[in-house]
């Protein structure tokens, strides 16, 4: 009776604001009749069901079949609702609020409840008003766990007048991912130090991100190219003993090499006693590392992580190159022998993409800060702050719009895999993977400075602008299919880069700038995000007599 | 095999990918004249050239099942004045539509932001809110002075929704603060574009996005 009577007001509520239309004096029109539904009356009966009875909802219930049991179950408070809820009338807009009862998961076959509940920002007994942005953002934020491949947010009335229950559906994706797979061609030198043309190498990183459906991820990596091997064993609890904390430990073990030398490269090394293009460094990492995250908000996460390492290098007796035009002593960037590293990092996550993998619209930032002091039983002592920012915008035309801004430096007696790589920033020679580094090249240096004598550095920018095509999107085993182009420049130099650059170099050629450019297919499947890029192949084509 | 030869095999690749992927997506109209046509009925009110049109179908199955979903639904649609064989718009009429549906009242709150429409309506059930939001009716289009007598001219419309450009509904809201009849636009106008810039698909921009255009009418 009472529905009833609410269906009279809103009849004659209508009757009452039915829209004035003006009379119009019919001209000539071509096909004639009048569009169909233009003036068709409203029906009396509604056509619109009201919302069924509160159901309550579980994991592993299909999205489209009412839940069985409460994943929040709320007593509604007795006198919460009334002055919270309701119609809320401003300038320009009418405006929902409810009192919320609860939130219930759908949809999730193996995802638990509890993980989904834990990045929605609402709990029963708030007001919870339908035009807060905060509920887009839970939705971006959810589809940006990679989870899910879909995520819809809707209300439905809860057991008393003024309260509704927010249900989560959520579509899961796959959740063991190849989080990244590495394969390309580099060239290096043999351990005599004499160089190669091409050698390859390769790597895979795979995770299992919601094991037994807690939310936990488990996952490793091993990366491999000639005498060297990197390995990465990796936990995160997203929600550690049903806190709001994330607890996240990493081992780590790296068997590595590096490769010194610009010209006339002198070694004094056992190894080394015939060919001599490059001084050959070689060190051993293990560790771990562990560490603890909270949200600070939708978007926002912060990380505090203590990481502890032995090194142990073996590094050439002596060893000289020409820097410019200076011969002068090759400095190996880490301490011989056996050494400890020991440091506290904090990083600050904002994430506002709408989803991982081929993001269209929403920001990025990655802003970490670590400090390796001697109390905690490092012997290097260095500070490292390292800022990356990204931006994506639709365009009118389809296109997504990436702008990139990456920042960072470190101050104090670092090792090198502590500091900037040339590689890491040009997209013609190979990123280091796992921290290893395959390639002893330097920057193509299409600009012709001299970023040639730069190959690790303790300061570094870059800005770079990605264009991406989409060309296909599905809901099967490949979700989306983009064609990229990117274009950047970046500088890495070191302190003395700055104040005393290399002899041989004047005006702009003293700034160790380059140009880097990149073109692709990014590709989101089941199994992962794989990035094909063309770059990595031009590098090889010398440019400016660098081989 | 040489660096430069796995380069020119691995671009063939992607070229091939690309060039088939694209071949699999509709083709996307290149002149306002190839958009889908439907009909509209035109009225002249005075000056004042007004249209009664219905684009319904914007709504499908799955997007009148979220009306009731008691979270907010934005149908935004623009609708420009073409001249024939002319790729440049000459007027534009804009109106969105905020739907709420509230939960313990079980009514359709509605926000109609256009040209001589604003206000709030109250609805019971999804058919007022197809005949509120996904009908125009005598629509106020253009004044005579911006048509050209005697050539055909004819309505391309853009219909989105929940486009999820803040700054194409803020736009959109600006448009509709000028006067009844101040639909002629140019250059420097936010929402002024090419045709092609303003009508093909856009990926992503929004939930659902319907282009269509009228028959032909000539002042």
């Amino acid at each position: 009776m009472a529905r009833h009577a609410t269906r009279l007001v809103c009849l004659l509520t209508l009757v009452a604001i039915a829209p004035r239309t003006s009379r119009a004096e019919p001209i000539k029109t071509w096909g004639g009749e009048t569009p169909a539904d233009v003036a068709t009356p409203e029906p009396s009966a509604p056509t619109t069901e009201p919302p069924p009875a509160p159901p309550p909802a579980t994991i592993g219930t299909p999205i489209d079949e009412p839940p069985t049991v409460p994943v929040t179950p709320v007593a509604p408070p007795e006198d919460a609702a009334a002055a919270t809820t309701g119609v809320v009338r401003a300038p320009g807009r009418v405006g929902l609020r409810y009192t919320l009862e609860g939130i219930e998961v759908r949809g999730n076959t193996s995802t638990l409840a509890r993980v989904v509940l834990r990045y929605v920002p609402l709990k029963a007994g708030d007001t919870l008003d339908v035009d807060d942005k905060e509920l887009e953002l839970t939705r971006f934020r959810l589809l940006g766990t990679g989870y899910f491949r879909d995520v819809r947010l809707s209300l439905r009335r809860g057991t008393r007048r003024g309260f509704v229950v927010l249900v989560v559906s959520v579509v899961e994706r796959n959740t063991i991912v190849v989080n990244d797979l590495w394969l390309g061609l580099s060239t290096d030198a043999d351990p005599s130090g004499a160089a190669r043309p091409l050698t390859a190498y390769g790597g895979i990183d795979i995770a299992e991100t919601n094991l037994a459906g807690t939310g936990v991820s488990l996952g490793g990596a091993v990366a491999l190219a000639d005498s060297q091997i990197g390995l990465r064993t990796r936990f995160v609890n997203p929600q550690f003993l049903g806190s709001s904390w994330t607890a996240e430990a990493v081992l780590l073990y790296n068997n590595a090499r590096d490769f010194f030398g610009n010209k006339d490269v002198l070694v004094d090394d056992p190894r080394q006693q015939i060919s001599q293009d490059y001084a050959v460094l070689q060190y051993r990492r293990f560790g771990g590392m562990v560490g603890a995250g909270h949200d600070l908000g939708v978007s926002t996460q912060l990380f505090f992580d203590y990481r502890m390492e032995k090194l142990d290098a073996s590094l050439p007796l002596a060893a000289s190159h020409h820097r410019g035009l200076d011969v002068e002593p090759i400095d190996f960037q880490i301490a011989p022998g056996t050494t400890l590293l020991s440091t506290l990092r904090a990083t600050l996550i904002h994430d506002t993409r709408d989803e991982p993998v081929l993001p269209t619209r929403g920001d990025h930032l990655y802003l970490y800060a670590d400090a390796a002091l001697a109390p905690l039983g490092s012997d290097y002592s260095y500070v490292k702050i390292h800022a990356r920012a990204s931006h994506w915008m639709p365009l009118k035309w389809g296109h997504v719009l990436r702008l990139e801004g990456n920042a960072g430096g470190v101050f104090g007696n670092a090792p090198l895999f502590e500091k900037f790589y040339v590689g890491d920033y040009s997209d013609l020679l190979p990123d280091r993977v796992l921290d290893l580094n395959f390639d002893r090249r330097t920057s193509p240096n299409f600009l012709g400075t001299d970023i040639v004598e730069v190959r690790y550095g303790q300061y570094a920018a870059k800005a770079n602008l990605e264009y991406r095509i989409p060309l296909y999107r599905g809901t099967r085993s490949v979700y989306g299919v983009d064609v990229f182009t990117s274009a950047g420049i970046f500088a890495i130099a070191d302190a003395r880069d700055l104040s005393q650059h290399a002899r041989g170099y004047t005006g702009f050629a003293t700034i160790p700038i380059d140009f880097t450019f990149n073109l692709g297919l990014k590709i989101d499947t089941q199994a992962g995000a794989f990035t094909l890029g063309l770059s990595n192949l031009l590098g090889f084509v010398p440019i400016r007599g660098n081989p | 095999v040489s660096p430069r030869a796995v380069f020119a095999w691995l671009s063939l690749a992607v070229a091939l990918v690309a060039v088939d992927a694209r071949a699999q997506q509709p083709a996307q109209p290149t002149a306002p004249q190839q958009l889908p046509s439907r009909q509209a009925n035109y009225a002249w009110d005075k000056t004042l050239l007004r249209a009664s049109f219905s684009f319904r179908d914007v709504l499908d199955k799955p997007l009148t099942a979220r009306l009731t979903s008691g979270l907010p639904m934005v149908i935004a649609m623009r609708a420009y004045v073409f001249r024939e064989n002319d790729p440049t718009p000459v007027a534009l009429t804009v109106r969105t539509c905020s739907i709420k549906f509230d939960l313990w009242e079980e009514v359709f709150r509605v926000t109609l932001t256009g040209q001589g429409v604003d206000g709030e309506r109250a609805v019971i059930n999804a058919e007022g809110v197809l005949r509120l939001c996904a009908e125009a009716r005598n629509l106020p289009i253009v004044d005579r002075p911006l048509l050209t007598a005697g050539a055909a001219h004819f309505l391309a419309a853009i219909v989105d929704v929940n486009p999820v450009s803040p700054q194409v509904l803020e736009q959109m809201r600006q448009w509709v603060a000028r006067p009844t009849g101040s639909t002629g636009i140019g250059p420097g106008d936010a929402l002024f574009g090419s045709f092609v810039g303003l009508f093909v698909r856009q990926i992503g921009t929004s939930d659902k996005t319907l282009t269509f255009r009228t028959q032909a009418f000539t002042p």
